[in-house]
This record gives structure tokens, sequence and C-alpha cells, in this order.
């Protein structure tokens, strides 16, 4: 299932990308799609909670105890005496599966949103106490959440950057494929015009590796301790933007448009045969601390075979992601080609 | 809303990212629109 939705968002979203033609202008109703593809994914990752279950608070209090975790639960049967301490209790157990029953210890501070819960599904933050049957609660979050995003423990709300990093890395790898293939037409028909979008794709393309990039430095630095760390994956990406650097530093090297472009459409097609291998798999083969690294025990959560490495929201919301990011690459690609052409029409007029 | 961002820093994260995409979108579809125009009149 997992496979068939990325499979299935990559293909509608290049095949959409570059409907009806890819060298004309959008219809208006395609760039209102594009737009609310953005603002969808941007909506469904990032306003709905992180929110686990108790077995995740347990899991997690062993490695870090007095570790606090958002679990979504129920809570019920709540006391309105407290005790000596001026501690009240509640029974609370998973919303979802009411398996895990426990008692619920909290204080004056938050008796009064918990009074208002009155037995609705709520976020609720919590402390794993002396044993697996008691938490204490620290602060307390939405009740009845639309949609709540599974909590991974050592991630936290740090997983939400997968919905913007590995869809700009994967799209980037898109336009890269689209820049050798109009290369390939280039060099068969010597078109100018396929020249150009592959010059635009690649553009394009590079913009996209670059913000990959940069969202991965972000995380980096919350995840690993710094920006850059030289990792095989950051280095491999690192490698590809000089490679697509040197192939614009050749283009504007030469002044004649027929070897410019000629020249250009073969370092293209030899370009875009290094990117796959280093974007996928000289990361693989060697160990770091990227997701799927040779030492990591899997694939990483996108590529993994295992079934429960990425829960279905997270897969549907990917999926729109991946759809979305590569309508405005298109679109980007579309607008980068439009004026090309036009600057190509004036200068040509230009001359006398 | 002043209280609901300070509790939930995301949703200061969710609301600079719409503006941006937002401004983005508006961004891209007048550069878009003004190509346009531009390709129609030299078609004339």
């Amino acid at each position: 299932m997992k496979f068939f939705l990325m499979l299935a968002a990559t293909i509608l979203g290049v095949l959409l990308g570059m409907w009806p033609t890819i060298r004309r202008g959008r219809p208006a109703w395609w760039k209102a799609l594009a737009i609310v593809a953005v603002i969808g994914t941007i909506v469904l990752s990032l306003a709905p909670p992180t929110a686990g279950t108790l077995t995740d608070a347990i899991i997690v209090a062993r490695a870090q105890p007095n570790s606090v975790v958002p679990v979504l639960v129920t809570v019920t049967d709540v006391s309105n005496v407290p005790d000596s301490t001026q501690t009240y209790s509640a029974t609370v157990h998973d919303a979802r599966t009411t398996d895990h029953v426990a008692t619920l210890y909290f204080s004056s501070l938050v008796k009064s949103a918990i009074d208002e819960i009155g037995g609705r599904p709520t976020v609720v933050h919590v402390r794993r106490l002396d044993s697996d049957l008691a938490f204490h609660a620290e602060a307390i979050g939405p009740s009845d959440p639309f949609l709540t995003l599974p909590y991974i423990p050592g991630l936290e709300e740090r997983a939400r950057i997968m919905y913007y990093h590995v869809p700009m890395s994967w799209v980037a790898l898109v336009l890269y494929i689209v820049a050798m293939v109009e290369s390939i037409i280039y060099l068969r028909k010597r078109r100018p015009e396929a020249d150009r979008l592959a010059a635009s794709a690649a553009s394009v393309g590079t913009l996209y590796t670059i913000l990959a990039t940069l969202t991965g430095a972000v995380w980096a630095k919350y995840n690993w301790g710094a920006y850059w760390n030289w990792d095989p994956k950051q280095t491999s990406i690192f490698l590809t933007m000089l490679i697509y650097a040197a192939y614009f530093v050749l283009r504007s090297s030469i002044d004649d448009a027929a070897t410019r472009a000629r020249l250009s459409a073969v370092y293209a097609i030899v370009a875009s045969v290094a990117v796959p291998f280093l974007f996928f798999i000289l990361p693989r083969l060697m160990p770091g601390l990227h997701p799927g690294s040779s030492d990591d025990t899997t694939a990483g959560p996108m590529l993994s075979l295992k079934s429960d490495t990425l829960n279905p929201t997270k897969q549907v919301i990917f999926s729109l992601s991946l759809f979305a990011f590569s309508l405005v690459a298109f679109w980007l690609v579309n607008l980068r080609f439009r004026l090309g052409q036009l600057e190509h029409v004036e200068r040509e007029e230009a001359q006398p | 809303m002043n209280e609901l961002l300070t509790q939930q820093p995301i949703y200061v994260v969710l609301v600079t990212a719409l503006i941006v995409w937002v401004g983005i979108a508006f961004y891209l579809w007048r550069v878009d629109s003004r190509l346009s125009a531009a390709e129609r009149r030299r078609q004339q």
C-alpha cells in the first residue's frame, strides 16, 4: 500500500505536471490545484497534534525517566477530592484501544481542564510514575482531534520534516531525469527548445536539491547536534550540487548556442547517470547517521519493506506532499522555460 | 489566539509556513499572468 501510494503520487505529479504540454502556459484550474495541494500538505503535516499511546510513554520512560510524552487518551472517573498532597486522580485509557487502563494523577493546575474534557479523546502530556499503571498529567492538549500524527520515540515533532525534506529530494531526482530526457531529445533532433527545457529542469532540480539540503541540515542540527556532519548522504547531495553547478558554469562559458546546447546535453546525460547512484545507492552502502545507511536495521521509513515503518496517515500525507511539490516544481520549470523562450525571441529580433 | 500560539509552538510554524507559501503562490500566479500577457502581445 505504501509503495503504491508513493508511486501513484509521483506518476500523477509528473503526468499532470507535464500535461497538456510543459512548453505552454498552465490553465487556471491547474495552478489552483497546485496551490490547494501545497496548502493541504502544510495544514495536514503541521496542524494535527503528535500523540502516542500509554505504551509509548512507558517505552520512552525506560530510556529517559521523567520524560513527558503526548498521548491520546480518554479520562474518566475524575476524583473531586484531592489527597493529602493536593493531587487528584482519574482513570485513563488509550483512546484508540481500551487495552491499557491506568491511573492518572494531576495537580489542581490542570483540574479544570480535565473537568472540561468530559470523557472525550484528548491529547494529554504524561510522565510515567513508579509503575506502568501510574502517570502524571503535565499539560492538557486539544480534545477530539480530527487527526493525530504518531509519536516516534527519538524524533517526536521533528518527524514532520519528512513531508518536506524527502519529497524535495525525490522531485529533484525526477527533474534531473527530465533534464536528461530533454538532452537526449536535443541530441537526436537538434531542437533548441529541448535544450532550454533541459536547462530549466536542471535549474529547478538544483533549487530543490538546495532546499532538501537546507531542510535536512536544520533537522540534523536538532537530531544529530550539528547542521553538517559529513554523513555519506550529506556528502553525496553536496557532490550532486557541485555536479550541477558545473553544468551551469559550462553553459555560461560557451557563447555559441549550438555548441553550448550540444556540450550541455552530453554533460546532463552523464550527470544524470551519477545522480541515482549518489542519492540512493552510495549512502546505503556506507555506515552513517542518515536513516537507511548500511548500519541501519531498516532501509529508512520510506523504502523499508516492513509494513509498520510508516503509519497509514503519514503515508497519505507524504504522498500528497510528493504530488504537491511535483506540481510546484513543474510550474517553476514551465515559467523558467517560457521566460527563456521570450528572451531567445527578443535576442533574435535584436540581432541585425 | 495569542495563548494558543504560545502554548503550541507548532502552530507558529504552521502559520509561518502558510504565510510563506501563500506569498510564493501569489507571486508565481502573478509572474505566470505577466508572462502570458507578454506571450500574447508577441503573438499579436
